[in-house]
């Protein structure tokens, strides 16, 4: 019994210190998260329910296309490597995976008011969503997701840049 | 003596130890589980949402606090569970952890691999993908067989009588 209390109390301490330097480690790091952010509650226009004037909207190829042709800002929510290997031309990479270093590198020069269209790497794929959401919990409401992604785009026979960071 | 006095070795004088038993085995076991956790703790900590994204993928935790929490913590945990084992401190309660998270992988691993398997059409041995582990996409019945591994391990450690190579010893030789 003596084996199995040690055991016990041994783990939970070890569970508890990894808890603390977890949470420690959390609030200093870049891509730190708040784990109790309301990413859930932001409202979305999928077609089911309409979620507001302000809703992310997910939108379809030939919309996708309509913001590329008026210029609208496009993100690439994909990795640095898949962005390098090809991207919507004009694309903006920020990777959903390291949020906190491309918030501090690529949305202070886009103010909350402007148009954003989201992609990642197909219809199977949530980063675009989930970059979205985030972006709507920092203050952006003009939002937009193509959930086709990169995918679409490249089977719908569009063309694509294969060139490093695309600078704002 | 009690049940747990059955399951936890113990060093009976004169009594015959299984060489799985010996101090310089479960040395190797310890730097073995250490340099598996040490690595797939690192490669996800300060990850917290691609990690949250693989562990969503077991459709067992949804996107919300506890999900987070969970791709915050557990890759520390890991972590000083491997640093526990290579040092010896509080070795018992990291092998303890380590059994159980080893035990939650197995399943959640397997019944992932079920439902590829339903969705996909392909057999067991032809299911492949990334466990969120750090270590990559591999197959699944090669994952289950490394976790299986890992939780002998794991159960060896824990029920062990007492290691050397400790290095904060305290004044009673029970670990």
């Amino acid at each position: 019994m003596n084996k199995l209390k040690s055991a016990i109390l041994q783990a939970l301490a070890v569970a508890v210190i990894g808890s603390i330097v977890a949470c420690i480690f959390n609030s200093v790091s870049v891509n730190g998260i708040d784990p109790f952010r309301k990413i859930y509650d932001v409202p979305v226009n999928d077609g089911a329910a309409a979620g507001g004037d302000d809703a992310i909207r997910i939108v379809t190829i030939e919309e996708m296309q309509d913001a590329w042709a008026r210029r609208c800002i496009i993100i690439d929510a994909r990795t640095e490597r898949e962005y390098i290997e090809g991207h919507i031309p004009g694309a903006v990479l920020f990777d959903y995976y390291e949020l906190g270093r491309y918030i501090q590198e690529v949305l202070p020069s886009i103010s909350t008011d402007q148009e954003l269209v989201i992609y990642c790497a197909g219809p199977d794929c949530d980063d675009s969503e989930l970059l979205a959401r985030e972006l709507y919990l920092l203050g952006y409401r003009n939002l937009s997701v193509f959930k086709g992604g990169y995918e679409a785009w490249i089977d719908a026979g569009l063309p694509l840049e294969t060139s490093g960071d695309e600078a704002l | 003596m009690s049940i747990t006095d059955h399951i936890f070795i113990s060093e009976l004088p004169g009594e015959r130890r299984s060489w799985i038993f010996n101090p310089w085995m479960l040395l190797v076991f310890r730097l073995a589980l250490a340099a598996v956790f040490i690595y797939a703790g690192l490669q996800k900590i300060g990850k917290p949402l691609a990690f949250a994204d693989e562990i969503e993928m077991y459709k067992v935790l949804g996107y919300g606090p506890l999900l987070y929490c969970v791709a915050i913590v557990l890759p520390w945990i890991e972590l000083l569970c491997g640093i526990s084992l290579v040092t010896g401190v509080f070795l018992r309660g990291s092998a303890l952890i380590l059994l159980i998270v080893n035990a939650v992988f197995i399943v959640v691993i397997a019944f992932r691999t079920v439902n590829v398997m339903a969705e996909e059409g392909i057999g067991f041995l032809e299911v492949y993908f990334d466990c969120g582990c750090g270590f990559g996409a591999t197959y699944a019945w090669k994952k289950l067989i490394e976790d299986l591994i890992f939780l002998a391990l794991s159960c060896i450690l824990l029920v062990a009588h007492a290691y050397r190579f400790i290095v904060i010893r305290r004044r009673r030789r029970i670990a």
